[in-house]
């Protein structure tokens, strides 16, 4: 990792109000889709956020992209904070922190040809390729993603799923950016194609440098295109490391329920997993559970955590650089257990 | 045999021409076994299913040709009024998405109920009472409060678990599950996967699970059938398929999922595209995507060749064997 990151997030934090009344809009509580989330994001590097629905990872994502802006905490993007920026300033950061949107059948206008969709971004900021050239960076861009630069007058029904898909990733490369926000890139792919797009986006990584924040709920996808994995639950994240240290010594009991609740497309190595099934649902993120909010659905809560909110931090009992179950977890009772089988 | 497709084809007319959706499909379940239908989109799995069901939309959909033989009857012979007493009654359907099939404006509790008044001719007051009953069979909790609520009120989780009720209400021989757990968290997947085999065992029925995804088949299913192009290309055991596929397609498929337990490199991707309905490639459909693919591919139609003696594994590739050797 750089001594400085691309991305520095602290305390992030966003409530979004829930109101009562039409005229008089009175404030009755809030959803807290995002309630104090910290990372890093090294250059160069691929950065995993997995989480079930509603655990707050696309909120993440759009105030990254600056779309929403937080209720509190900060965004750091080489030093400098984004999230109060306006205007220019503001503009000039865009350019540099991209995003590809999960569905690539919504996100593309119908009405628009190829070749304008990819374009687009060059109309809003012009200094980043003289008018001239346009035509020429877009088919490059094209040949990038591996589609045929021909098809730069086609509309978007021309395409097939995995196609508008690359459409998307030239989209999001026109600019040249140093960070990709990728919210379920692959989740609305045919497994065959999501191959394909998987080892695009692992390629244009190591030619071009990009970073990448990687958002899925699919567990092994995200094992491998990421560097560092943070497991997220009702707007926190829980426990955070390599891929190594998540996939193959969890510690937090949320981690370990999800890796083993996988799903192995190998009957043998399922045959001798350890399976933990998870009671009850994800609780309401407007009234989350005090202390931990795993809590409701954990098999080990006791008193305390019900209390104590755990912070994420190596936990106690673990020696800092003590192997790799050392990381940080936000679990009183943090342990190893080892749920992934080989073969999985 | 409680349920035997029979060379069964279907086809849509639309603007653009004719798409073959299923092209000659056949397979077989029995009471108490779980066959698990794979296939990625356009493969046809969800239209055999509808045309089993009989809740094709027909125009454009219409079938051209087979047997969908029900407990010796064959139901594409049957009237509309018979064919609908089979429907419910003797064979459920499970769908993806829950919120969906589900009527908004009716409680959970008046739409369990309304199997039992339509198909039984119970009273209103008795029907919520087997709704209550259903409810707890499938692990709501504090089934008797919440019978009176809309399905808004549930988790996706719970309304899967009161679709899967619904199926279950009159005790049908058959039910066919289409992709059931798409929608849902993994960690409520599990639940439900559980719940529905569980279900199955006790009422001995035949289940059907069509799905895209080759991690949850793994472990419910006994048999598997992968389906492409409208086709059977490889039918087998469960554990034989993963370990050792008989055709490339199959085995193309499992090589392309990232694995959770180790940081592999490049995935392997099949190359190019699923074939286009209308113009379904000459010879195997696979061929234009096939790393194996010879001359042979490009002008004849492979048969099913029997892979293992007993007829229980079968692939629809002229180099069958050379694929399974290099399992």
């Amino acid at each position: 990792m750089t001594p400085e990151p691309m991305l520095e997030v602290r305390g992030l934090v966003k409530h979004f109000p829930l109101t009562r009344g039409i005229l008089f809009k009175k404030k009755i509580g809030a959803v807290k889709a995002v309630d104090g989330v910290d990372f890093d994001l090294g250059s160069g590097e691929t950065l995993g956020i997995v989480g079930e629905s509603g655990c707050g990872k696309s909120t993440v994502a759009k105030l990254l992209m600056n779309l929403e802006r937080p209720t509190a905490g900060l965004i750091r993007y080489k030093g400098e904070d984004i999230t109060r920026l306006s205007g220019r300033a503001l503009k000039a950061v865009r350019r540099n922190i991209q995003m590809v949107f999960q569905d690539p059948y919504t996100s593309l206008n119908p009405r628009m040809t190829v070749g304008d969709i990819i374009g687009e971004p060059y109309e809003i900021h012009p200094e980043a390729a003289p008018k001239g050239d346009r035509r020429r960076r877009v088919q490059e861009l094209l040949d990038v993603v591996g589609l045929n630069p021909e098809y730069i007058n086609r509309y978007p029904h021309q395409f097939s799923g995995g196609q508008r898909q690359r459409i998307g990733i030239a989209r999001g490369l026109a600019l040249r950016p140093e960070i990709i926000v990728a919210d379920e890139p692959v989740s609305a792919l045919d497994v065959s194609v999501q191959a394909q797009v998987v080892n695009l986006l692992d390629r244009l990584q190591s030619e071009l440098g990009l970073s990448y924040v990687f958002i899925a709920h699919d567990l092994s996808i995200v094992r491998h295109i990421s560097d560092r994995v943070g497991v997220m639950y009702l707007g926190r994240i829980v426990e955070t490391g390599t891929d190594t240290e998540i996939y193959e010594h969890p510690t937090h009991p949320y981690t370990q329920a999800l890796l083993s609740a996988a799903p192995v497309p190998d009957p043998e190595a399922r045959a001798h997993r350890d399976r933990i099934i998870l009671s009850g649902d994800v609780p309401s993120p407007a009234n989350p559970p005090s202390g931990c909010r795993f809590r409701t659905r954990c098999w080990k809560a006791r008193e305390r955590c019900a209390v104590e909110v755990p912070l994420l931090a190596v936990p106690e009992g673990f020696a800092p650089g003590g192997g790799p179950g050392a990381h940080a977890s936000a679990c009183h009772f943090a342990e190893e257990r080892h749920v992934v089988p080989n073969g999985a | 045999m409680l349920l035997q497709v029979r060379d069964l084809h279907v086809e849509f007319r639309t603007h653009d021409g004719v798409a073959k959706a299923v092209n000659g499909v056949s397979y077989e379940v029995d009471a108490g076994e779980t066959l698990a239908v794979l296939g990625e989109s356009g493969s046809g799995k969800s239209v055999t299913a509808q045309a089993i069901m009989g809740i094709l939309d027909v125009p454009p959909g219409r079938i051209t040709g087979g047997e969908i033989l029900f407990q010796g009857r064959d139901l594409l012979q049957l009237k509309e009024d018979d064919r609908r007493k089979v429907r419910g009654a003797e064979m459920a359907m499970i769908f993806q998405d829950a919120l969906s099939s589900l009527n908004p404006v009716l409680s959970v509790g008046e739409q369990l109920g309304e199997m039992f008044v339509v198909h039984r001719g119970m009273s209103r007051k008795d029907a919520r009472a087997k709704a209550v009953e259903l409810m707890d069979r499938v692990r709501i909790p504090a089934a008797k409060e919440r019978v009176g609520q809309y399905p808004h009120q549930f988790s996706g989780g719970m309304r899967q678990r009161i679709m899967i009720a619904m199926a279950l209400a009159l005790e049908p021989a058959l039910i066919i599950a289409d992709e059931p757990t798409t929608a849902l968290d993994v960690t409520v997947q599990a639940q439900v996967m559980d719940l529905l085999a569980e279900l199955q065992q006790e009422y001995h029925m035949g289940l059907i699970l069509i799905t895209h995804d080759l991690g949850v088949v793994a472990d419910v299913a006994d048999r598997i059938a992968v389906m492409y192009a409208g086709r059977i290309v490889e039918t087998a055991p469960v554990h034989d398929l993963y370990k050792a596929p008989a055709h490339p397609y199959t085995r193309g498929l499992l090589d392309s999922i990232p694995r959770l337990d180790h940081k592999g490199h490049e995935l392997y991707a099949i190359k190019g595209l699923p074939p286009n309905l209308m113009a379904i490639p000459p010879g195997c459909a696979f061929h234009p995507r096939c790393p194996r693919a010879q001359d042979v591919c490009l002008t004849d139609e492979p048969p099913l060749y029997a892979v293992a003696e007993d007829g229980a594994r079968e692939s629809a590739c002229h180099f069958w064997r050379e694929t399974l050797r290099d399992a």
